[in-house]
C-alpha cells in the first residue's frame, strides 16, 4: 500500500466514524448536551458571584403610605434578592441561622410618618444580620445606607456637599464566569477525549471488533489518527455549542482570534485523547479500564481549573498543577477567549501541550492491544 | 490442485509450560476446501490465529502464498480474509459503510452493493448491523473477509448457533467462494458439515493432527479395521425431516 492509499484510509475511517457519532444519540447526549448541563449549572452559579445581591426578608409593620413606596423601592433594586419564603420574623431569623437569608430588613410601625415639623417622612430602617456572617452584613448595611442617603437627598431637595461617585471599571476585566467557562472547555475535553475511549475500547474488544480489524493490513497509526480527526470533528460541535450558549445566555465575551481558538482547541483535544487511547488501547476491560482513567482524570479535574480557578489554590499546588496536561489547555483557552492573547503568546501553553503529546502518543503506541 | 499454497512445518503454541498445539504440519493446496476438525480445546482456533497472524509462533514456521507468516505478515493479511467465530460489528453503522470500511481497510475501494448482493444482502444495504440476524451477520462478515479478493479464506466454526436453513445457505455461499478459485480452510466440529465441504480434512486432538485424508479415505480406513455401525435402514433423519417441513428457503 502507497502512502496516498493508507490516507485514504485513515479518511474513510474518519468519515464514518464521525458520521456514526451524530447517530448515536448516547454519544450525542454526552458530548453535546451534558457539557451544556454543566455550562448552565456553572455558569448560573458565577454569574450569581458577579452582581452580588443579598437575599434578605423584608417585614414592613408600618401602615403609612410611604413605608410601602419604600418598600417597593427595596424589592425592586437589583442588589436584594426578597424572599418571600419566611412567614414571619422568626422563621427567617431561623433561616438567616442557616445562611438561607443574609439579613432581615423591617420597617418599624410609625416608619415613614410623616413629621409636621420638617414636613418630611422619617423613619429608622432596622437590619439584622448574622454575627456569624458580619462581613456580608456589614456590606448590606453600606449598601442600605447608601440607598437611604439618596433617598434623603431626593426628599429634601438638596444636593449634600459631600458625595462619592463610583465609576466601575469594567472593560477587559476577567468575571469569574471566564475562569468558569474556560474550565468546563477543559471538562468537555477530557468527555471527549478520556471518557469516550475508555468506554468505547474495552467494548470493542470484548465483541473482536478490533481483533477482526487487525486482521487486515490496517496499522495502530491509521487508526489512531483516525479516531484523532474524527474526535476532534465532533469534539468541535459540542464546544461551538457551548460557546453559542455561553455568548447568548452568560454574556461571555470572546475577544479572541476565532481561528486560532480551533486550532488550539484540536490540539488540546488530540493531546487528551491520547490519554483515553493509551488508558483504552490498553486495557483488557472495563474492569482494567476504570480505575485507571480515574486515577488519571481526578488530580487533573481537580488541579488544572476545571472546576475553580487555580488561583484559589495554596502556591506550591499551583506550581504542581502548572505541569499538569490539562492545565496549558485550560489556561490558552482563557488567554486566548477572553484574554485576547494570541497563539505567539502562547509559547509556554504550547510547549508543554507538545512535549506531553509526545509522551502520551508514545506511550498510547507502545501499550496498545487489538483484543 | 497442485500447488502448495500454505505449509505449515512441525508449528507448536505453549500457553502456562503446556503445549496447546504441538508440533503440527500439514499442506493445503491451491483451491482446496481444507477443514481443521476436534473437539473443544484440541488447538484448532489457535493454530489458525497463528496463521492468520493473530499469534505469536512459539515453534515452527507456516509459509502462505510463499510468504513467511512470522516474518511479513502485513503482506500475508491482504493475501488472505478472516471471517471469525463471532461476527460482530458497530452499531449505528449501515451495512455498505461497513463494506467500504473494510475496503479501505485493505486499502481498496470496491462498490459494495455488488458485495451485499453476492451475499444476499442488497436489500439491507441500508440497514444498520445490528438489525442483522445471526446468519446475515455471518454471511455479512463473509463479504467483509472477501473485499479484498484474498488468495485463501479462513472461517472458524462458521456455522456454531445458525439454523438448519442458514446453515445450508452458508455451505452454499462457501462452494461459491471456492468455485471462484479461493483456496478455503475452516474450523469445524460439526462433521456432516466437514463431510460434505472438505476436500480434506485433519483431525486434530490435544495439540496434535491424529489422523489428515480426504472424508472418504478415513471413513474407508475405518471400515477396512473391521469397525461396524449399528445399521439403520431410514432413508432420512430428523434433520430431513425440519427441512421437508420448514422448507430450504432462508429466514432471515
Amino acid at each position: 500500500m502507497t502512502f496516498k492509499q493508507q490516507l485514504r484510509t485513515v479518511l474513510i475511517f474518519t468519515k464514518l466514524s464521525t458520521k456514526r457519532f451524530f447517530r448515536d444519540k448516547l454519544a450525542l447526549f454526552f458530548g453535546v448536551l451534558f457539557p451544556l448541563i454543566f455550562l448552565f449549572v456553572f455558569g448560573s452559579m458565577s454569574k450569581g458571584n458577579t452582581d452580588t445581591n443579598f437575599r434578605v426578608a423584608i417585614f414592613n409593620q408600618s401602615k403609612e403610605t410611604y413605608a410601602a413606596e419604600f418598600n417597593k423601592e427595596l424589592t425592586s433594586s437589583k442588589t436584594f434578592k426578597v424572599s418571600k419564603d419566611a412567614k414571619n420574623l422568626a422563621d427567617a431569623k431561623d433561616k438567616m441561622a442557616k445562611s438561607q437569608l443574609d439579613g432581615i430588613i423591617v420597617l418599624p410601625e410609625q416608619f415613614g410618618a410623616v413629621n409636621p415639623d420638617i414636613k418630611h417622612p422619617q423613619g429608622v430602617v432596622q437590619v439584622l444580620y448574622s454575627q456569624s456572617n458580619a462581613n456580608t452584613g456589614q456590606t448590606l448595611i453600606a449598601v442600605l445606607n447608601g440607598m437611604v442617603s439618596q433617598m434623603n437627598a431626593h426628599l429634601l431637595g438638596a444636593q449634600p456637599p459631600l458625595a462619592v461617585q463610583p465609576a466601575p471599571v469594567n472593560d477587559h476585566h476577567l468575571t469569574a464566569f471566564d475562569y468558569t467557562f474556560a474550565g468546563l472547555l477543559g471538562f468537555s475535553i477530557i468527555g471527549i477525549g478520556i471518557f469516550g475511549p475508555i468506554n468505547v475500547f474495552p467494548e470493542l474488544k470484548k465483541q473482536g471488533i478490533l481483533r477482526r480489524l487487525h486482521t487486515t493490513p490496517l496499522k495502530v497509526w491509521q487508526y489512531f489518527t483516525a479516531t484523532m480527526l474524527s474526535q476532534a470533528l465532533t469534539g468541535l460541535v459540542g464546544i461551538a455549542a457551548q460557546f453559542a450558549v455561553a455568548i447568548g445566555v452568560f454574556k461571555l465575551q470572546v475577544v479572541g482570534n476565532w481561528f486560532e481558538i480551533i486550532i488550539f482547541t484540536v490540539l488540546g483535544i488530540f493531546m487528551i485523547l491520547g490519554i483515553g487511547l493509551a488508558v483504552g488501547g490498553w486495557a483488557k476491560n472495563e474492569r482494567q479500564a476504570a480505575p485507571l482513567a480515574n486515577a488519571v482524570v481526578f488530580p487533573m479535574m481537580f488541579l488544572s481549573g476545571t472546576f475553580f480557578p487555580r488561583f484559589l489554590m495554596p502556591g506550591w499546588l499551583q506550581s504542581l498543577s502548572d505541569w499538569l496536561p490539562l492545565t496549558p489547555v485550560i489556561d490558552g483557552l482563557r488567554l486566548l477567549t477572553t484574554e485576547g492573547a494570541h497563539l505567539v503568546n502562547l509559547g509556554h501553553q504550547l510547549a508543554l501541550i507538545g512535549g506531553w503529546t509526545l509522551l502520551i502518543y508514545v506511550i498510547a503506541f507502545r501499550v496498545f492491544r487489538w483484543e | 490442485m497442485t500447488e502448495t499454497i500454505l505449509e505449515v512445518k512441525d508449528l507448536t503454541k505453549i500457553y502456562d509450560d503446556r503445549p496447546v498445539v504441538d508440533g503440527i504440519s500439514f499442506n493445503v493446496k491451491k483451491g482446496e476446501v481444507f477443514g481443521i476438525l476436534g473437539p473443544n480445546g484440541a488447538g484448532k482456533t489457535t493454530t489458525l490465529e497463528m496463521i492468520e497472524t493473530m499469534r505469536p509462533i512459539d515453534g515452527g514456521s507456516i509459509t502462505i502464498c510463499g510468504l513467511d507468516v512470522a516474518s511479513q505478515p502485513q503482506e500475508v493479511k491482504a493475501v488472505i480474509g478472516v471471517q471469525p467465530q463471532t461476527a460482530a460489528f458497530q452499531d449505528k453503522q449501515k451495512l455498505h459503510e461497513i463494506i467500504e470500511m473494510f475496503a479501505a481497510a485493505y486499502g481498496e475501494k470496491v462498490n459494495p452493493w455488488e458485495f451485499l448482493e453476492d451475499v444476499q444482502l442488497g436489500e439491507k444495504a441500508g440497514a444498520y448491523a445490528e438489525s442483522l440476524s445471526g446468519g446475515q451477520r455471518q454471511r455479512l462478515s463473509i463479504a467483509t473477509a472477501l473485499v479484498h479478493s484474498p488468495k485463501v479464506f479462513f472461517l472458524d466454526e462458521p456455522t456454531t448457533g445458525l439454523d438448519p436453513q442458514a446453515r445450508r445457505n452458508l455451505w452454499d455461499l462457501i462452494r461459491e467462494v471456492n468455485a471462484r478459485g479461493v483456496t478455503v480452510i475452516l474450523t469445524t466440529h460439526y462433521l456432516d458439515e466437514a463431510e460434505l465441504l472438505c476436500d480434506r480434512v485433519a483431525i486434530m486432538d490435544k495439540g496434535k493432527i491424529i489422523a489428515m485424508d480426504t472424508p472418504k479415505t478415513l471413513i474407508k480406513q475405518l471400515l477396512d479395521k473391521g469397525f461396524k455401525k449399528e445399521q439403520h435402514v431410514e432413508q432420512a433423519n430428523l434433520e430431513d425431516v425440519f427441512i421437508d417441513l420448514t422448507g430450504k428457503g432462508l429466514r432471515d
